[in-house]
């Protein structure tokens, strides 16, 4: 007889059969991958083994026991139904859609050019559209942008370009105009965060922190440190952009901690440390690799994140992150085995 | 001193950036005959290969990367000087750039930072890169290898239009491509018809030296 | 979500935090049959609003949801600062 072959996916979405001697060796192979990665340690015997039970568990959704439901928060959320679905519907009502049909427990209004620099000149406006949007609903709202410290460099920003000056070899002058470029940016997302405090922001959230690396990551600590002395009732959010902080400056500290090269578990202590009330942790799907090798891996790192930290965690589950493979339209199947997964064996706080 | 220990001492000294010990290490390679093509492809080499590595697990960063590649570019200099008549290992010739409309480059930045530290001669367009111009530069400069970064699902359709033009101006099968970037998959690139798919930097060497050795 | 918001609470204490506040289980807090009745009850906001509660929505049930669960909430502050009421 033919040796039994479950229904899974690739990193990338597509469709995979495998058995159960390959899918528990790809859940080792993953799991030992953050083990060496993130030098952490990992799961026990139980949670692998639970974790093979889900992966492998019939039905196109699962989820969790009553009782075990964990809260959502979002990225650019109210505007995906105008930029992701074409429906060309105000911003207000998005975030109106989300709370009373979707089922959300909170969204961010956000910019369709979703990042703090370009918000910056029409921030009053923003903050106009939360009002609205703060009126009519009653679940909590962000305002979520990006600090996206590559829109500081030339020819978008004022700051030489340390994309094109490293490779040149020009390391000091790259490693300034990253310095150049957090003041730049954490001065932007504080203006920013005062038009929105003033019209009653519950949050604000500093979505895709570090996606240009260590100096990236620095302004939203940063930035979260001086929203919380100036706005202490403005809460801040930090959600990451990949599971490690690229060392592109390698030398900046927060804290006295260096940021490069931090995975989750360090991350999380540095936006706790800042005054953040929720750490949103990444990690990266890798496209090649299969869903039960990249779930393995994001459940022991995510893992080792909720067990030092003392602030919520809302792990970033979309598309290519945690598991959820990178493709547009989502399959549920792999996407409620990730939450199952982070709330059941992690102890996320929130999705 | 062995070869084996000669090659790893050169590998030791990219990975430490500490160029008196890569011409310390070749000035002794030369004294004892050693081929100093070998020494450069499994010793000095076979160092940024491990410092690529790293970097892609977060442990060395891309200053320490930049700094290691000057060493690295010393030291293949010197080898090229002294082998004069003698064929060094062509490395080939790739442009790479971020796609029209498109203003994310650091990632970028970081893939022609290592795929260069491994000897690739790398011509940088820039970001927001029309697909004319992949095509129009990688005739300038004979390239072998065309790679496009793409970092958003509305700009992703321009690495189709780079594979079409490539057709169109009659090179498509002289140049290898590839792709990248946040929503780039591989069953996009195979879908476009590029040729890879990379998931990191580290990636994007490891498929063009595979593609060297063949 | 208020609570983790708030005072940076976990998932459990927060759950615990409320359900007492609201005097349900954690089971029943999480139960939709249950806390549609609650909500209405109390005022605090439905997904559907029939045309004689729409008090139950909005910045109407966010005035209630900071004294039942004792916390400040900006827009209601904010609010209450541009209504001349604080």
């Amino acid at each position: 007889m033919q040796e039994k072959k479950y229904f899974t996916r690739m990193g990338d979405g597509s469709i995979v059969h495998m058995t159960e001697a390959e899918i528990r060796e790809d859940m080792k192979a993953g799991m030992e991958d953050a083990v060496s990665r993130g030098k952490i340690s990992p799961l026990t015997d139980e949670e692998f083994e639970h974790l093979y039970e889900i992966i492998t568990m019939p039905g196109v959704i699962v989820g969790v026991e009553p009782g075990k439901q964990v809260v959502t928060t979002s990225d650019s959320g109210s505007d995906k139904i105008n930029t992701k679905c074409g429906i060309p519907t105000d911003r207000a009502i998005n975030a109106m859609l989300h709370e009373r049909i979707l089922g959300c427990d909170s969204v961010d209004i956000g910019y369709s050019d979703y990042n703090f620099k370009t918000v910056k000149g029409v921030a009053k406006r923003e903050a106009s559209v939360l009002k609205h949007a703060l009126n009519r609903t009653t679940m909590p709202l962000f305002y979520g942008a990006m600090p996206n410290l590559g829109f500081y460099t030339k020819p978008d920003g004022p700051v030489d370009n340390w994309a094109v000056l490293l490779p040149e070899g020009k390391i000091k002058e790259a490693m300034a105009a990253q310095e150049e470029a957090v003041e730049l940016a954490v001065k932007d997302i504080l203006y920013v965060a005062e038009q929105m405090h003033d019209v009653g922001a519950d949050g604000i959230n500093l979505d895709t922190s570090g996606a240009a690396g260590d100096a990236d990551f620095l302004v939203s600590l940063k930035a979260t440190e001086q929203i919380k002395e100036r706005f202490p009732d403005l809460h801040v959010e930090i959600g990451m952009a990949g599971e490690f902080v690229l060392g592109m400056h390698g030398k900046l500290k927060y804290d006295d901690v260096r940021l490069a090269g931090l995975y989750p578990h360090k991350q999380v202590k540095l936006a706790e440390k800042a005054g953040a009330s929720i750490f949103g942790p990444v990690v990266n799907t890798n496209c090649n690799k299969s869903f039960p090798w990249n779930l393995a891996r994001v459940c022991t790192f995510i893992k080792a994140c909720t067990e030092v930290t003392e602030i919520p965690i809302h792990a970033n589950a979309g598309m290519g992150v945690c598991g959820v493979p990178m493709c547009e339209n989502l399959p549920t199947d792999a996407v409620s085995r990730v939450a199952k997964a982070l709330i059941e064996i992690c102890k996320i706080d929130g999705l | 001193m062995s070869k084996e220990m000669l090659f790893e001492a050169a590998a030791e000294s990219i990975i430490e950036s500490d160029e008196d010990k890569a011409f310390e290490v070749l000035a002794q390679a030369e004294e004892q005959g050693v081929d100093l093509v070998e020494l450069l492809g499994q010793g000095y080499s076979a160092g940024m290969r491990e410092l690529g590595d790293r970097f892609g697990r977060g442990e060395i960063f891309l200053p320490e990367l930049i700094f290691a590649t000057e060493v690295m570019k010393a030291v293949t200099e010197k080898i090229e000087a002294k082998m004069e008549s003698v064929d060094t290992p062509k490395k080939g010739v790739m442009v790479i750039g971020t796609v029209a409309g498109d203003v994310h480059d650091i990632g970028k930045g970081i893939v022609a930072s290592l795929v260069k530290t491994n000897g690739i001669e790398v011509h940088d367009l820039g970001r927001e890169v029309p697909a004319e111009v992949f095509v129009e530069k990688a005739i300038e400069y004979n390239a072998d290898f065309v790679g496009s970064s793409a970092l958003l699902t509305t700009t992703m359709t321009e690495q189709k239009k780079i594979e079409e033009l490539l057709v169109k101006a009659g090179i498509r099968d002289k140049v290898m491509t590839l792709v990248g970037g946040a929503p780039v998959t591989k069953r996009w690139a195979e879908k476009i018809g590029a040729d890879a798919y990379c998931e990191d930097a580290s990636e994007a060497v490891q498929v063009i030296l595979s593609w060297l050795e063949n | 979500m208020r609570m983790q918001l708030a005072h940076k609470m976990k998932i459990d204490e927060a759950k615990k935090y409320v359900a007492e506040k609201l005097n349900v289980t954690i089971e029943e807090l999480c139960d939709v049959v249950t806390m549609t009745d609650v909500r209405e009850e109390l005022g605090i906001g439905l997904g559907h609003v029939e045309p004689c509660a729409e008090a139950n929505i909005g910045m109407e049930s966010k005035f209630r949801i900071a004294e039942l669960l004792g916390i400040e909430i900006n827009s209601v502050e904010r609010f209450k600062e541009r209504a001349g009421i604080k």
